[in-house]
């Protein structure tokens, strides 16, 4: 049952981040591979907030605000530009974020990584038991969800969807495509830090390890397989690329073999989706 | 004499990374891809040739045969990949992430069929061998790939000025549709840039695996550290990318007097998005288009 619940929660946590993804790589169409980076700065920044003692809504909040910050900084360049420098800019903040948290060693704990973290308590109910955990993630992603639907619904969402599909028409129309260009950022960024506060949380230990390019790889394999720009789409993509860890366990391989496998598997699944199917299960043409 | 010594292996770094770096604009700027597995066919070159070794085949058909299989596995991915993606007109994001899926493939699949942990060319009694320019040492896998990387460049260079299906190659890159029309075949020129590309890319991946050792993920950081060199240089250009990639290597060498080791990749990409948010257009100026 626990093992169950675990699963539950983490796709749930993903799926905040997948929506974090979906803002950029659907919604505008920026290119990214650094999700778990920001990600990871969010479990860092609430892990480091609540070691030194600040209450869990300001470490939260904390977290949120740098991530939210730290993703318009590094969006930046791809919104004053019309090209592929942001693929190098992405990868390079995830491998810059990766190379912080193994050699910042006195605030990260290095490759060790900080262990400990305390899940916060309200009026005697501790978040420490996936049983009680899984009510604050679901309750996160409601939320998370609910802010997706109303954004995407406002007139906001609609203009940032009109900047996609022609960004000079919506110049020429007035709109300040700059202005919402790193509003939605922000967005992003707040959701990944929310993201990767829950992970800090319900882990209670984070390494470097856990924001790798490969976690920022599967991550985009959630979104593609959901199908972006859609609610759906980056809920149902977690569960499902979640799920392929555990079937695997199913065959008898060798242990050292069982990571590359996996990300095999999320290679080819990239590979495939971009050849047949490019919407996604349950998303719109990217 | 240490700063001497740190500039030319930075110099040595430098002609690895420019190989790298030409091969791949000289796919961007043809196909049109932004190609990331380009990483994943420069880590099946150097694995290849480590097996080959190990089974006692001499070295240099070791090395010439991972290049031709690299050749393949390059058509291979332009025909059964890109070819259909840009058939179907698809947007460079979802050939950008199909490339990233390659990627994942090719390292994976070195990781599997090969080994997932650091190896090195134990087969190859010479590697390890020093030869000393006045104060400075290399070693003959330095050495070589000094040499080969200039090869690589000044052959890419003559085959696309001189010969003809090397200015097929640049009238396709320059405007496509025009290629089309005078039935240049774009389509059967990609295959053939892709396959060079693909080969010569196994040179510096065989030659850092040498005087180094080699890594089935590492590959992202070099092929990374060329696309910097790449857009610095001045995109499109063959001899732009070169130089700055040597500018890279140097720099990134030299500056290992004054910060640690570990810091120095963190410290070149800080460099460069900060670069990029106030230079946006890179040194020389050269905006670059959007891959359609």
């Amino acid at each position: 049952m626990n093992f169950f619940l675990s699963y539950i929660i983490l796709a749930e946590i993903f799926a905040i981040v997948a929506l974090s993804t979906n803002f950029l790589v659907g919604v505008i169409g920026i290119f990214s591979v650094s999700q778990a980076a920001i990600m990871g700065v969010g479990a860092y920044a609430y892990a480091i907030a609540v070691m030194a003692g600040i209450p869990f809504p300001l470490a939260l909040l904390l977290a949120i605000t740098l991530c939210a910050l730290l993703n318009v900084a590094t969006s930046l360049p791809s919104l004053r530009l019309e090209g592929d420098y942001f693929v190098v800019t992405s990868f390079g903040l995830q491998i810059v974020a990766t190379a912080v948290f193994m050699n910042w060693s006195a605030v990260t704990g290095g490759t060790s990584g900080i262990a400990g973290i305390p899940a916060p308590r309200f009026s005697g109910l501790s978040f420490d038991e996936p049983e009680n955990f899984v009510f604050l993630s679901t309750f996160a992603l409601g939320l998370a969800s609910a802010g997706y639907w109303l954004l995407m619904r406002s007139s906001y969402g609609r203009t940032l969807h009109a900047i996609r599909l022609d960004e000079l028409a919506a110049v020429a129309a007035g709109r300040h495509v700059l202005q919402m260009k790193l509003g939605i950022s922000a967005v992003s960024g707040a959701y990944a830090g929310l993201g990767g506060a829950l992970y800090a949380i319900f882990m209670s230990f984070i390494d470097p390890s856990s924001f790798e390019i490969h976690v920022s790889v599967l991550i985009l394999t959630m979104l593609v397989v959901g199908g972006a720009r859609t609610l759906a789409g980056s809920i149902l993509g977690p569960f499902i690329i979640l799920a392929v860890p555990q079937m695997l366990t199913l065959l008898a391989l060798p242990p050292h073999l069982i990571g590359p496998l996996r990300s095999l598997a999320f290679g080819v699944i990239l590979v495939s989706f971009m050849l047949w199917l490019p919407k996604g299960l349950a998303g719109r043409k990217i | 004499m240490l700063f001497l010594q740190l500039i030319a292996d930075g110099l040595v770094n430098g002609c690895a990374i420019g190989v790298v770096a030409i091969t791949f604009t000289y796919v961007y700027t043809t196909t049109g891809v932004f190609h990331v597995a380009h990483a994943g066919v420069f880590t099946l070159g150097g694995y290849l040739a480590w097996y080959l070794s190990k089974e006692g085949i001499p070295f240099v058909l070791c090395v010439a045969l991972a290049m031709v299989i690299c050749a393949a596995v390059g058509a291979a991915i332009e025909k059964g990949i890109y070819e259909k993606l840009l058939k179907r007109q698809a947007t460079p994001l979802v050939q950008l992430i199909a490339s990233l899926g390659l990627l994942a493939v090719l390292q994976n699949l070195v990781a599997i069929l090969f080994t997932p942990n650091v190896l090195q060319f134990e087969s190859i009694a010479w590697r390890m061998k020093v030869l000393h320019f006045g104060p400075i040492d290399l070693t003959i896998p330095q050495v070589l790939t000094v040499f080969t990387a200039f090869a690589a460049v000044y052959g890419l260079i003559y085959f696309s000025t001189k010969t003809n299906l090397g200015r097929r190659i640049r009238a396709v890159a320059s405007n496509r549709t025009l290629a089309e029309i005078t039935r240049l075949k774009p389509f059967e020129v990609y295959v053939y840039v892709m396959a060079i590309s693909s080969a010569l890319v196994v040179l510096p991946s065989v030659f850092i695996g040498l005087d180094q050792a080699m890594q089935p993920y590492s590959s992202v950081l070099v092929l990374l550290t060329a696309v910097i060199a790449v857009i610095s240089g001045g995109l499109g250009s063959i001899r732009g990318a070169f130089s700055a990639s040597l500018v890279m290597g140097i720099v990134q060498n030299a500056v290992l007097i004054v910060v640690p080791g570990r810091w120095s990749i963190a410290l070149t990409f800080t460099l460069f998005i900060v670069f990029i948010l106030f230079r946006p257009t890179g040194l020389f100026a050269t905006k670059i288009r959007r891959a359609s």
